[in-house]
């Protein structure tokens, strides 16, 4: 392009000014996205392909193992083969499909008492919402003092259950703890898409005499769906990554005996404890390919907008 | 109107509308209080605690006896907690700065530059959204070992350079700013660099306020990333939450410094949400409506 410029100076001098400054916006244009594009480049889209790769390779801590080329699927195989990972799909799916419809209610329920014109409503918010944006490292530290065998929980319930330390309470207690500091982000999305329903439709409802309960049911949840079908995905894919919390709770572990073991926590240890990266990279591809299906599903189905 | 309605509630002759409406206000009220003491009863208890004595801590009286600041004094200095803060501090700060000035710098372009390719490379950046940590995560891990940028913060300021939701937020901001400005500023002769950096970064300076707050958020709470880039060895590397992880799982049942470590990493995010909470707000409503 540059050889083509000086035989067009028989142009007018106002069209080639016109260009120079076409092309100079272009440069700056290049000039201002190249370093965020080389970043997003080497750390994001360059990792998709490399991650694929190295699912196909006996990969360990030094890299490739020497003497072994591309194993096929067999990385695929060792993963499904593994009654650990088994276990922390099981794991992983019964955590989601349980916390996030607890997430929904309890924050469709602090959303509704925040919308009904009570006093303090935006302290009563912004207090709902601030568990959300604690540390996951800080409020585990607090719900492992809180559900201790000697904890408040206990002392309230009048119990003596230590319900991170036993198996058949472990996942759960995690399920209460997100659904609680979770349902703070839901309650703003529900807050949003209750305050976009027109009011013609409950005057409508009064006017009818219908009861609150049933105005609820039949007029407000209904109108909610949008509301409800974004929260399920966007807070569905964020579950499925449920790491941080496990991984405290347990010591690493995913114990007690595997009870806590989760998708993401078998990457972690099959890479950094095991120094598996080949099976490990697997196992992220197979994790990246679920949440695609999820967010194709959602663009399919509700288009990428309006909550409300 | 409290008074009215106690009163009100002692009249027997009173219409059925309205008596409902007052059991409609004690459930509302009452469903209130339940769910104020499942949010605020946790951290009330977590303070509590951490001005307890060890001794004091099997018993469950909320208002510590005898009343000590010693699990505070000793997680921040024994236990290392102002390194850990001092180094969260270090890196929400410059991650926070140089990803928005980065956000700024390509979303500014994207919105109002033109030049061949812009469409394709934008889809691009909204692609990454659809890249999880949890696949990049080995991938990242071989990269940055290799170039020797693991077991230092290297490694971490490199792969947070750049968020794809900043940028296009900030693309999003700079496309509701009225070309006026520019057009001004170019007749006063300011090059492409000079109209960004004097005219439109001002501009758009609530949009990036609102960002760094979510940016310096996620980055003093991120606890997977410091975990395996710089995670085990060196503890003088430690953050904030790694700090407390490794506390947790070391001291467990020194419960008052738990509980004053555990509130020590929350501090912070408690006083910036007390201070810019509208930010908050409308940021997490926005990113939901536009994702």
């Amino acid at each position: 392009m540059a050889t083509t410029t000086p035989t067009e100076t028989s142009g007018s001098p106002k069209r080639d000014s016109l260009l120079g400054a076409r092309v100079r916006e272009a440069g700056w244009g290049y000039a201002f996205v190249l370093l965020p594009m080389v970043i997003f480049g080497i750390f994001f889209i360059y990792p998709l392909g490399y991650a694929i790769y190295i699912s196909f390779y006996e990969w360990g801590i030094l890299g490739k193992a020497p003497g072994t080329g591309n194993v096929g699927a067999e990385n695929y195989r060792t993963l499904f083969d593994d009654p650990i990972f088994r276990r922390a799909i099981r794991n992983t799916i019964e955590f989601t499909v349980v916390v996030v419809p607890l997430e929904m209610a309890l924050g469709l329920l602090i959303a509704l008492v925040i919308n009904a014109r009570i006093r303090g409503r935006l302290f009563f918010r912004s207090a709902f919402y601030f568990p959300s944006l604690v540390s996951s490292a800080a409020i585990t530290a607090i719900a492992i003092y809180i559900l201790n065998a000697n904890g408040l929980l206990n002392a309230i319930i009048g119990g003596n259950q230590a319900w991170f330390g036993d198996p058949s309470t472990a996942l759960w207690s995690i399920v209460g703890l997100n659904a609680w500091t979770t349902a703070g982000t839901v309650m703003l999305f529900y807050l949003a898409a209750l305050q976009s329903i027109s009011t013609d439709v409950y005057e409508a409802a009064a006017i009818d005499g219908t009861s609150t309960w049933r105005t609820f049911w039949r007029i407000t949840f209904p109108l909610l769906k949008p509301a409800h079908f974004f929260v399920l995905v966007v807070f569905g894919i964020g579950a499925l990554k449920i790491f941080d919390q496990s991984f405290i709770v347990s010591g690493g572990t995913g114990g007690p005996v595997y009870s806590t073991y989760t998708v993401v926590l078998y990457i972690y240890n099959e890479a950094f404890k095991s120094a598996n990266f080949g099976v490990a990279a697997s196992a992220g591809v197979v994790m990246f390919v679920a949440i695609l299906l999820l967010t194709l599903i959602q663009r399919a189905t509700v288009g990428r907008t309006d909550i409300g | 109107m409290l008074q009215t309605s106690t009163s009100a509630a002692a009249d027997p002759y009173l219409p059925s509308r309205a008596r409902s409406a007052i059991v409609g206000k004690i459930v509302l009220y009452g469903l209130l209080t339940a769910i104020a003491l499942l949010y605020f009863t946790p951290f009330i208890w977590t303070l509590s605690t951490s001005l307890k004595t060890l001794p004091d801590t099997a018993n469950f009286n909320f208002i510590p006896h005898p009343f000590t600041t010693a699990a505070w004094k000793s997680v921040w200095t024994d236990y290392d907690f102002k390194r850990y803060a001092l180094n969260s501090l270090f890196l929400a700060v410059v991650i926070t700065t140089l990803n928005l000035f980065l956000a700024a710098l390509g979303g500014y372009a994207f919105a109002r530059l033109r030049f061949p390719g812009r469409e394709i490379l934008f889809l691009l950046v909204l692609g990454t959204l659809m890249i999880p940590d949890q696949l990049r995560l080995i991938p990242v891990f071989v990269m940055l070992t290799n170039w020797h940028l693991i077991g230092n913060f290297s490694g971490y300021i490199l792969i947070s350079l750049v968020s794809a939701v900043n940028l296009f937020f900030m693309r999003q901001y700079f496309l509701t700013i009225p070309k006026d400005f520019e057009e001004a500023a170019k007749l006063d002769g300011a090059g492409f660099f000079k109209t960004f950096w004097r005219v439109m970064l001002p501009l758009a300076a609530p949009a990036i306020a609102a960002l760094a707050i979510l940016q310096f958020q996620g980055t003093w709470n991120d606890f997977f990333w410091p975990l395996i880039l710089f995670g085990q060895g060196n503890e003088d590397l430690y953050t904030m939450q790694l700090g407390l992880v490794q506390f947790t799982f070391t001291y467990q049942t020194l419960w008052p410094q738990l509980m004053a470590g555990s509130i020590i990493a929350i501090l912070p995010i408690l006083v910036i949400f007390l201070v810019f909470q509208r930010f908050f707000i409308a940021g997490v409503t926005a990113a939901g409506i536009k994702g």
